[in-house]
């Protein structure tokens, strides 16, 4: 059984390699433009994530991916320095505003650190619009400029800016599933499944709490990064309630139980989105809609059809345990 | 001299409105266990209400506020039943939850009445203001001042005098000791979402001639109500009230000295350094 | 010698007491009992002990050191364990996964050795692994390692508790009832097991219910009501102590 599924799932990443690989030769500008978007957000869902493993859910995600852009823009456009060296710096500075944050966030849980992380997030927001030297204010910067060239590649072109997109993704993604599969990974889930016995066995919960939270401000700052490179500009408002709602439904609709949960939850709503365009003003509601029926209907997410399908095939002998809520309520 | 009167009484007034917001939340999750993140959109239909009703149609501005107060409180009974109940088990799901109502009720208000422009109130009780010893205060303020005092007062009395009061109080603090004695736990939610939404809608008719409507304008007041909440400590009604006294005072010193954008991010910050020292807030409980 | 000593520990949740200056000294390598009727403050104890209550006043001192007040992770690094009195696992994983958690503790590497599996890494996992399966034959549940723990039985589940608290290689083990729900003839292996502890070095404090184990197992008990100590001394002579007598009767 094992070895089929580790086939299976080697099967499916070759398929999706290649699929990759091909897919800009076959489509327009515009898919290949969604597709770097799906890209930048699979990295941002990811790192979301991450800090999920713990059994905390941060608002601040998306205005952390906020810091590794502005940092960048004015990393690249103010001191004019070159790109590849503003991508590892964005995203550390990133994670050092992580670090600061998470040092009162990692100390609540539940309902305080959701608040407290919506806060600090949201205050973050503020910083941007009201201090116009040097965020810009409102409007934000722009003529931010793409990478610089390597050996002849353009990367203002849309096609050579989807496989460096896909590359940092793939890189990033490697990273994350190991550090879930390690041995810190496996302490990340003890703490969520029962705190106190954690803590009663030598683990220190506040401080695995905040290296959770530092390294997914690291990756959301790596795709600020690679967001702002991509529109070449960047605006307070791109990192408020909206793309945050989109990060929860991304999380919620694909099931934070597995890793490739959330990956499914953003690349079918992605699919659902562009269908959607004609819609636009009505998508925060449906996305609203979504989020509340797959919590009250459906709340293992898309992760968990398999595991459906397989109980209506046969009857399973668990050990007393229904399939698990998607949301794990930690103790205390 | 009068700067400082003025001051102060511009923050007592800014503290009760907070109060009344902080205070509908804080029941809310004090009873629920539910942190209600469409809070500030019931602020908004309220306000909306009034704008409908008393702006547009010309119903007296006190029939319209009545009508905006209850009407919220009935979404919030609806929110109750159709979303919140079937999710109680699980804190994490009502918060998310609550984020999905909200936007569905962000786009339904905008759909219906527009995105564009804000749309302004006129103040039912135009051109007099009230001066005593040269500080004055437009009537509207008054007005949410006296009602958001009112209005938490009654409360406070609802929770210590009422049968159904004291229930709450009863599940907020221990779910199964109170059902144990024959307390509905449904019933008592009901009745603490219809009156924290009540108390948000009141605020936005009351507030509704101050500030112009639009769909969005829930955004910052839901925001301070939730850093009231948290360092008043989450579920506690008096410490909600200090929070949020102690917040209005801080939110107009540093508006009038700066403007509000400095205040509200000295606010966040202090949050940020109040929840590090002391997590349970001001008056919570330790663990 | 002394290695646990609580002077007039005290501990309030508003108006209530639940532990009312409460001093108690337990030798190095000594098998203490805990009693007292339901409520009396005896899992209260346990709580400000390791960390995860702050006492209200009176000090906890270990081998000399104040460590009133100090989080419970840092109290299991100086050699105070502790179990549940509601068994505490990690439900979803294997009993060995269980108890090598619970063994890193002590294991020296850091968090980037943990990330990057080294080759030192690996060698440290495969001695903690059998330092685990070592704890898991000790407790007598060798054979379940690879079960998941939240299918065990309900003795084996206590068993595996006992294990993760002993994974951290403690100087003192609280036990908080741990032959609850268990039938006599698991009841007296558990004790027997728990005899052997103490006589590989590890000195026992023990809440527990059942009279019969307590007695036959502890040489001195301490007993409580209401929050109080009413009584110290080995077990004949609390059994015929008045008060607790009296505590027992007037609460059945």
């Amino acid at each position: 059984m094992r070895n089929r599924k580790t086939l299976a799932t080697e099967i499916v990443l070759i398929v999706l390699a290649i699929a990759g690989v091909v897919a800009p030769f076959l489509l327009g500008y515009y898919y290949i433009d969604v597709l770097t978007m799906l890209f930048i957000n699979i990295i941002l869902v990811t790192s979301f994530h991450l800090i999920t493993l713990t059994g905390n859910w941060s608002l601040a995600h998306v205005a952390l991916m906020g810091a590794g852009a502005y940092s960048s823009a004015l990393i690249t456009g103010s001191l004019g320095w070159p790109f590849w060296l503003s991508l590892p710096l964005s995203a550390m500075a990133a994670a050092v505003i992580g670090l600061i944050m998470s040092y009162p966030l990692a100390r609540t849980k539940g309902f305080a650190f959701f608040i407290a992380s919506y806060a600090a997030g949201e205050a973050m927001v503020l910083c941007w619009t009201r201090f116009k030297v040097p965020f810009g204010g409102w409007t934000g910067l722009t003529n931010i400029p793409p990478p610089e060239n390597i050996g002849g590649i353009d990367f203002s072109d849309p096609t050579p800016y989807y496989f460096l997109t896909g590359i940092v993704m793939a890189v990033s993604l490697w990273l994350m599933y190991r550090l879930g599969r390690s041995r810190i990974g496996a302490t990340f889930h003890a703490i969520h499944s029962q705190e106190s016995l954690a803590k009663s066995i030598g683990i220190n919960v506040t401080r695995y709490k905040m290296l959770v939270f530092v390294v997914a401000a690291f990756f959301a700052g790596v795709a600020g990064v690679l967001l702002v490179h991509r529109m070449w500009a960047v605006e307070p408002n791109q990192f408020r309630w909206v793309p945050t709602l989109y990060l929860l439904v991304w999380a919620v609709f694909g099931g934070t139980r597995t890793f490739h949960g959330s990956i499914l939850g953003v690349a079918a709503l992605t699919l659902v989105g562009e269908l959607l365009v004609p819609l636009a003003e009505w998508v925060p509601m449906i996305y609203g809609l979504i989020l509340i029926l797959t919590l009250l209907f459906f709340p293992e997410g898309l992760e968990g059809i398999p595991h459906r399908v397989q109980s209506l095939f046969r009857k399973r002998r668990t050990g007393g345990e229904a399939p698990e809520d998607l949301l794990m309520e930690g103790q205390d | 001299m009068e700067f400082v009167a003025q001051t102060i009484l511009n923050a007592l007034i800014t503290s009760s409105f907070y109060a009344l917001v902080a205070v509908g939340l804080t029941l809310v999750f004090g009873v629920m266990k539910i942190v209600n993140f469409a809070h500030g959109e019931f602020y908004m239909i309220g306000a909306y209400a009034v704008w409908v009703l008393f702006a547009v149609n010309g119903w007296p501005y006190a029939a319209a506020v009545v009508v905006g107060i209850v009407g919220v409180g009935l979404l919030g009974v609806v929110s109750e039943t159709l979303i919140f109940r079937p999710l109680r088990g699980n804190l994490l799901s009502g918060f998310i939850a609550s984020v999905g109502l909200m936007f569905i009720l962000q786009v339904a208000v905008g759909r219906i009445w527009g995105v564009g422009k804000m749309k302004p109130v006129p103040a039912p009780y135009p051109g007099a203001v009230v001066s005593v010893g040269g500080v004055s205060v437009d009537v509207q303020r008054l007005i949410v001042f006296g009602g958001a005092v009112a209005l938490v007062a009654l409360l406070l009395v609802f929770l210590k005098r009422s049968r159904m009061g004291r229930a709450m109080r009863a599940s907020s603090q221990d779910v199964e000791a109170a059902e144990l004695q024959g307390i509905s736990v449904n019933r008592a939610a009901l009745v603490a979402m219809f009156l924290g939404s009540a108390m948000a809608g009141a605020a936005g008719t009351l507030m509704a001639p101050i500030m112009s409507v639009y769909p969005y304008m829930g955004g910052l007041v839901v925001w301070m109500a939730f850093v009231i909440v948290i360092v008043g400590g989450q579920g506690n009604i008096k410490g909600a009230i200090y929070a949020a006294v102690m917040f209005g005072f801080i939110q107009t010193i540093v508006t009038t000295m700066w403007d509000s954008t400095i205040a509200s991010l000295l606010i966040a910050v202090f949050m940020l350094i109040f929840l590090a020292v002391r997590p349970q807030g001001l008056l919570g409980h330790a663990e | 010698m002394v290695i646990l000593e609580l002077q007039g520990l005290r501990k309030q949740f508003g108006e209530l007491v639940a532990v009312d200056d409460v001093d108690m000294s337990i030798e190095e390598g000594e098998i203490r009992g805990l009693i007292g009727p339901n409520g009396s403050g005896k899992t209260t104890i346990f709580n400000c002990i390791t960390g995860f209550l702050h006492p209200t006043g009176g000090k906890v001192i270990w081998k000399g050191e104040d460590i009133t007040g100090k989080p419970p992770h840092v109290v299991a690094g100086k050699g105070l364990a502790r179990t549940f009195q509601l068994t505490n696992l990690f439900r979803d994983m294997t009993a060995l996964q269980n108890v090598v958690m619970a063994c890193h503790l002590h294991t020296g590497v850091g968090l980037v050795g943990q990330y990057l599996m080294t080759r030192r890494t690996k060698q440290r996992d495969e001695e903690i692994e059998e330092k685990a399966i070592t704890i898991l034959e000790t407790m007598g549940i060798g054979d379940v390692k690879d079960e998941i723990a939240g299918a065990l039985p309900h003795g084996h589940q206590e068993a595996l508790g006992v294990a993760m608290a002993l994974a951290t290689e403690p100087k003192i083990l609280l036990l908080d009832e741990p032959v609850t729900g268990m039938n006599p003839s698991e009841t007296k292996d558990m004790m027997e097991r728990i005899t052997r502890l103490r006589d590989s070095g590890v000195t026992i404090l023990l809440v527990e219910h059942d009279m019969k184990a307590v007695m036959s197992t502890c040489e001195q008990i301490t007993v409580m009501n209401f929050g109080k100590k009413i009584c110290e001394g080995d077990p004949e002579g609390v059994c015929s102590h008045e008060e607790v007598i009296e505590a027992y009767l007037g609460r059945s």
